[in-house]
């Protein structure tokens, strides 16, 4: 929190990117939706559900970068949040792959 | 005595000019407030339990045969009757609750500028924003348990070629256990649960938070940062639902 009192300029350009991230959160939940109910039938899950992850992960960089003011924030404090995250990589790779292999081992071998 | 007093409270109220003896300590490393930190901390903590949650879902997902398809569940609208609109009742939760979430963001910007009024009109619509989040999802909670959804029995079993259909007692007689996957119910009422439990404290913080406001409590301290501390947890709450939507509508 900065102690200066903000001009009337810096307060009208915040409001701005306020409601331009506001709208490109709803544009892409908008896309999510169509996508899902247009391509979603037709298309394999394994096209469709990488782009709803990447579409989730961006609607969230926005989220965290703007609305919660993170973008603004020291890097330090950035990566003191950031880095703790990497072992959900590791929980997502390793649990995504005990799925696969209990599905192959209950209904694919015989 | 008087001149003692004076230098305590010259010691306490005021930072002396420390010398820069190479330890640090100084001044803060990250520029930003203790309770701001704190609350980013636990944040962070929360963001790893839920992740537990949804790799849990993850897992359990993948690793059945068949899963019931989210368009063929969560289809029901309100005021609709038997119209099957999927998806449609969730994205206008989605999309009120990043409304509510755009208003909180209004709130400590007004903060920023001192203006009591603009935070209490932009808190307002926060929490009603909020309060409608937690309406909606009672009557989808309410739809799915009328169909017969509980948290570890599931209606929605394998039809033909793997469509979801749901189990007709009339027909298919009593079954013997749970026609689908178990799982599905459990963590659905788990995990949207456990957010809405966070919706609902978050609307309650708000509502606080509100009549701070207007109780001037802020004022007199001279910042609004216990808003922008409730608008970090608001916006939290609003992060874990595009994951939630994700893993339970979307994929």
């Amino acid at each position: 929190m900065s102690d200066h009192q903000l001009t009337d300029e810096e307060y009208k350009a915040q409001v701005a990117g306020v409601w331009k991230v506001t709208v490109i959160l709803s544009i892409v939940t908008v896309v999510e939706v169509a996508a899902a109910l247009i391509l979603g039938p037709h298309l394999p899950k394994w096209i469709m559900n990488p782009f709803y992850a990447i579409a989730s992960i961006a609607k969230a960089f926005f989220i965290i970068g703007e609305f919660m003011h993170l973008k603004y924030e020291k890097r330090v404090f950035m990566l003191s949040l950031g880095l703790p995250l990497f072992f959900l990589l590791w929980a997502i790779i390793a649990f995504g792959i005990e799925g696969n292999y209990l599905h192959k081992l209950l209904y694919l071998i015989k | 005595m008087a001149e003692v007093l004076e230098i305590i409270e010259h010691h306490t109220h005021h930072q002396l000019p420390t010398p820069d003896n190479g330890e640090g300590g100084e001044k803060s490393p990250m520029n930003i407030s203790y309770g701001k930190t704190m609350m980013w901390y636990f944040l962070l903590s929360d963001a790893f339990t839920f992740s537990a949650f949804l790799i849990a879902y993850a897992c359990l997902r993948l690793g059945h045969k068949w899963w019931p398809n989210p368009n063929d569940v969560f289809n029901a609208m309100p005021f609709m009757g038997h119209h099957r609109i999927p998806m449609g009742f969730v994205s206008i939760m989605t999309f009120i609750l990043i409304m509510s979430s755009v208003f909180v963001v209004r709130a400590v910007q007004e903060g920023h500028r001192m203006n009591k009024k603009g935070v209490m009109f932009w808190m307002i619509w926060g929490i009603l924003g909020g309060a409608a989040f937690l309406g909606c999802q009672a009557w989808e909670w309410q739809h799915l348990l009328a169909e017969g959804m509980r948290p570890f029995y599931n209606v929605f079993h394998e039809g033909k070629d793997g469509a979801t259909v749901l189990w007709n007692i009339h027909e298919q007689g009593k079954p013997l256990f749970s026609p689908g996957p178990v799982a599905f119910g459990a963590l659905f009422f788990g995990i949207t649960g456990f957010h809405g439990f966070h919706v609902f404290t978050g609307v309650c913080l708000n509502i606080w938070g509100f009549f701070a406001t207007a109780n001037g409590t802020f004022e007199r301290r001279g910042h609004y940062e216990m808003i922008e501390k409730l608008g970090l947890y608001w916006h939290f709450v609003d992060l874990v639902w595009v994951f939630v939507f994700l893993a339970f509508y979307l994929m």
